[in-house]
């Protein structure tokens, strides 16, 4: 030890700090595939389409049958629930309600009941 | 009194660990391979654009047109109608064509049992089951029963029907 050369150590202590440089940039390109993974599932989870589809479905229904309530449209309605839980896992319920005058138009409340077990979305529009 | 000898060796010694235990990092973590699959991120893009096509689909034409092209294509069951158009929609980018392979069905409701049924709006792309397909649907509304149906339970009165497009990149 008396006779340790302590020459170079700044080419030393240099070398420790560019490998250890170099450790991190393989830690970013590491993690550089998981890029937009999350964004992705947040996107898959959300069910966006699912959600204006079924609201198109409704004023579809609102178009063809207002707010009866008879037997062709009581089957309608069953469609839309039982098609939406068996297929999508989805309970939905939907209804429409006598027209009201909204700023001068005759619009009808239409309340929609959405529910996936992870998204609940409940909306009254005036359709 | 503290010897200051070996102070190269011990920082030597340290740069060592630290080395050591960043390699060990690096190589436990990397043997879970992440392929961009695991991702989703292509699961989401074919999800988005098969649910725009059928959007696209559902919209009519022009403002007083009685049906949308999809509607149309249910309710006559045109297998090859809804396929052309479907696929051309979904393949259609800059330059060449995509190749996207699709199996479209279509559930509806027995009244009668309470029952939900399918049958194949068009099924002629082959699957074997190791396809990372994903599934977008939609909802239309049919006034009667469609016509040149195979099947024959489908009731025939006001029904809403779920179109379900299995998508997948051959």
């Amino acid at each position: 030890m008396a006779c340790m050369n302590e020459d170079g150590q700044w080419i030393v202590l240099m070398g420790l700090l560019v490998a250890v440089g170099l450790f991190f940039l393989a830690l970013i390109i590491n993690q550089s595939a998981l890029v937009g993974q999350t964004t992705a599932e947040g996107v898959l989870e959300f069910p966006k389409n699912d959600i204006r589809d079924l609201r198109a479905a409704v004023f579809d229904y609102v178009d063809r049958f207002g707010n009866a309530d008879n037997l062709s449209s009581r089957a309608v309605r069953q469609d839309i629930t039982a098609i939406s839980l068996e297929r999508k896992n989805a309970v939905v319920s939907f209804s429409a309600g006598a027209p009201q005058n909204v700023s001068g138009r005759l619009l009808r409340p239409v309340t929609i009941h959405y529910n996936n077990g992870v998204t609940e979305y409940d909306e009254t529009v005036y359709y | 009194m503290v010897n200051e000898g070996g102070q190269l060796y011990t920082m030597e010694g340290v740069a060592a660990g630290v080395i050591m235990l960043l390699t060990a990092y690096i190589v436990v973590s990397t043997t879970s391979i992440y392929t961009t699959g695991d991702t989703h991120i292509p699961d989401m893009q074919l999800e988005q654009l098969g649910s725009d096509v059928l959007a696209m689909m559902d919209t009519r034409d022009a403002h007083g047109d009685a049906k949308s092209d999809l509607v149309t294509c249910i309710s006559t069951t045109d297998r090859s109608g809804f396929r052309a158009a479907f696929c051309k929609y979904c393949n259609m980018r800059a330059g060449s064509d995509d190749d996207l392979k699709m199996n479209a069905y279509v559930y509806y409701r027995d009244q009668e049992s309470n029952t939900v049924k399918s049958y194949a709006l068009d099924e002629e792309d082959f699957t074997t089951g190791r396809e990372n397909a994903v599934r977008v649907t939609r909802w239309v509304q049919v006034s009667g029963k469609p016509s040149n149906l195979s099947v024959g339970d489908v009731d025939s009165r006001t029904q809403a029907v779920l179109v379900e497009v299995l998508l997948w990149r051959a």
